[in-house]
């Protein structure tokens, strides 16, 4: 029913807010590098519910979530916006256009991928104008992404699976 | 079990992707060690315009043109000299081969400098 | 499950599909669109922040590096430009082989007639008479009878008898300024000035003037090895000045120690900048005006205070006059420097033990 999904998105939702307000209290050496735990939801909510609904929890998630963390329209805040947006839109153009061709892990890596690339070319417009800084980060910042994708999309599956037992 | 299940449904072109970003990411890694130490780059600048940087690992022959006419450089084994230059007393091209400083051609305007970054970080600038 | 999902969503999608795709599609540009606005304000709202802006040019023979501070680029590059521009016009009036320069013309009047000279002409000349006052003659801007008799780049070194004539056209007592009638004279038909000692110096100075008037509060002039800093770098550190080893071998020595000024010029002449061997002997430029001959008492002299005419003056004098002397006109002028004697020994002021950097020789 439209009503118990919308339920379920909200509550995905509220996951994903959680998620992202925990993860940020981790401590890293690199401030905007992320386990990326809350992209689990959104990948979940695209393959159960579709691109709008997982574009809404994103951008929930992220509003939300620097609402109360206190980062909101700061620094943090544009990076996880435009790596968001960016992951969703890539996870679901390949989902249309190649649904079979990554599994669940796949689209995972895929997703960490580009909101690794749209934090590193915001950064740069934005932020930090010396290429060669970007540059040298970006080796390490895709290698973490590629690792926290997998398990995130082994996660993605298992939750997936899990849901739709449920259900 | 539900993991065995997932792994099976793993595509080849998860593993692809896979394989792909990590030696992108190794690659990457690698090729930034070996260029950030040294850095070592030769600009060349004609009439207080910034014409060229070039690395000094790549053996080439430059050639720019100054209001005399055109002065040749060649950058060869991490050094460069001058071989061509309209000046009159061609002290340019005496000072052969330099592996660091500068090379000046005042008549042409020519202005070679092989910059060390080091040593850039260190002063802002040179008395003497 | 998921399927009986799928088919009951859908049949309620067919009824309210259009309109609902509309309105989320609406609602999705709107967010978007506001995301973009927010993006723009955050960009534009974002501090400038402020950055080392930096300009070289050719001009008084050697290389001119002109450094400002500022937040924005167009301001750093008008004030630099505006800088350079003011070092090109003292380059015209004060160059000594340029037939149209003031020099010149005083020169050619030597002997004849009194020149009517500009502000600029008047300060050097008044100023490169106190130094030679200050360091008993050594330095001497009427070496330009010897000076000339010497050439660097051919290693033309002249007869003691040539030298011997034209050092009676050396004395620096026989320059005449006159402050109200803004003139000069030379006394003696084949008197020449050459004023490369000074004006450098003289040059930087104008040039931190041209560029604290357009609003640039910290930098750095170079012109050669005659520098002018003020202000400081971004970082909040003061600018860190390199002094050459004079006898450096290779660029793992180049530098001998480091400086930091704040609000300070410094120079340095050294007997390695214009120079030949013959038989074993070095040639420099640095003349000693009583001898006509290269003084041989200093590798090196790096002066420093806050008027880069100064310490470009008296880096000369300095030299020519040797450590012992030098360190007593420092003392009496109460300005600071380094001396590397013709031995190589290192002698510096009290006042800068600390804070200057010597390097360990490897």
């Amino acid at each position: 029913m439209q009503l118990q999904d919308k339920y379920r998105i909200a509550l995905l939702s509220a996951y994903a807010v959680a998620l992202h307000a925990f993860e940020s209290l981790l401590p890293t050496p690199i401030p905007w590098l992320r386990l990326g735990l809350a992209n689990i939801i959104t990948l979940v909510t695209l393959l159960l519910y579709g691109f709008r609904a997982a574009m809404v929890v994103t951008l929930i998630r992220v509003i939300l979530a620097s609402l109360f963390i206190g980062t909101f329209l700061g620094p943090a805040f544009i990076l996880s916006l435009g790596g968001g947006v960016t992951s969703t839109v890539a996870m679901s153009l390949i989902l249309s256009v190649a649904p079979r061709l990554f599994s669940t892990i796949g689209l995972s890596l895929i997703g960490a991928l580009f909101h690794n690339i749209a934090q590193l070319v915001l950064a740069y417009f934005l932020f930090i104008q010396r290429i060669e800084a970007i540059l040298l980060i970006s080796p390490f910042i895709i290698l973490i992404g590629a690792l926290t994708g997998t398990v995130n999309g082994v996660i993605s599956d298992l939750l997936i699976k899990n849901l739709k037992k449920t259900n | 079990m539900n993991l065995k299940r997932l792994l099976s449904s793993i595509t080849i072109a998860d593993k692809i992707l896979l394989y792909l970003l990590i030696l992108l990411s190794f690659s990457g890694i690698l090729f930034i060690k070996e260029v950030l130490p040294k850095g070592c780059e030769v600009q060349i600048e004609v009439n207080g315009r910034l014409v060229y940087v070039l690395p000094i690992e790549d053996n080439r022959i430059v050639s720019v043109k100054g209001p005399e006419g055109r002065t040749v450089i060649e950058i060869k084994d991490h050094r460069l000299r001058v071989t061509e230059s309209p000046c009159h007393n061609k002290l340019c091209i005496k000072q052969g081969w330099i592996e660091s400083g500068a090379i000046v051609c005042l008549p042409n305007r020519v202005l070679i400098t092989i910059g060390n970054r080091e040593y850039s970080n260190i002063v802002d600038a040179i008395t003497g | 499950m998921k399927n009986k999902f799928k088919v009951q969503n859908s049949s309620q999608h067919s009824v309210e599909s259009k309109q609902g795709k509309a309105k989320n599609l609406i609602a999705i540009y709107c967010l978007l669109f506001t995301v973009y606005c927010l993006l723009s304000t955050v960009y534009a709202c974002k501090p400038r922040k402020e950055k080392v802006y930096r300009k070289s040019k050719i001009l008084m023979d050697t290389l001119v590096t002109v450094t400002g501070v500022s937040n924005s680029k167009e301001n750093a590059e008008k004030a630099i430009d505006a800088a350079l521009a003011e070092i090109e016009k003292l380059d015209r009036l004060l160059n000594f082989f340029s037939p149209e320069s003031e020099v010149s013309h005083i020169n050619k009047s030597a002997g004849i007639s009194v020149i009517k000279v500009s502000p600029d002409m008047l300060d050097v000349l008044d100023m490169s008479l106190m130094v030679s006052k200050n360091t008993e003659g050594a330095f001497d801007v009427t070496i330009g009878p010897v000076i000339t008799l010497y050439d660097f780049y051919k290693k033309i070194k002249p007869e003691e008898s040539l030298i011997k004539k034209n050092l009676s056209f050396v004395n620096y007592k026989d320059l005449i300024i006159d402050r109200n009638e803004s003139t000069a004279f030379l006394k003696k038909r084949g008197m020449l000035i050459d004023l490369g000692g000074i004006s450098k110096g003289y040059a930087a100075d104008k040039a931190v003037e041209v560029l604290k008037r357009k609003g640039i509060h910290a930098g750095l002039v170079s012109v050669a090895g005659d520098i002018k800093a003020f202000g400081l770098k971004p970082d909040g550190r003061p600018w860190k000045i390199g002094i050459r080893n004079p006898r450096a071998k290779g660029q793992e020595d180049d530098i001998m120690a480091t400086i930091e000024l704040r609000d300070m010029a410094i120079s340095t002449s050294g007997d390695y900048e214009r120079f030949f061997i013959l038989d074993g002997r070095r040639y420099h430029h640095l003349l000693n005006p009583k001898t006509g001959c290269p003084a041989e008492e200093s590798q090196s002299v790096s002066i420093i205070t806050n008027r880069a005419v100064f310490t470009d003056a008296f880096a000369t004098g300095i030299f020519i006059l040797g450590p012992e002397k030098g360190m007593r006109v420092l003392e009496k002028m109460g300005f600071d420097g380094v001396i590397v004697d013709s031995q190589g020994k290192v002698h510096i002021t009290p006042n800068i033990r600390g804070k200057v950097e010597f390097k360990k020789t490897p």
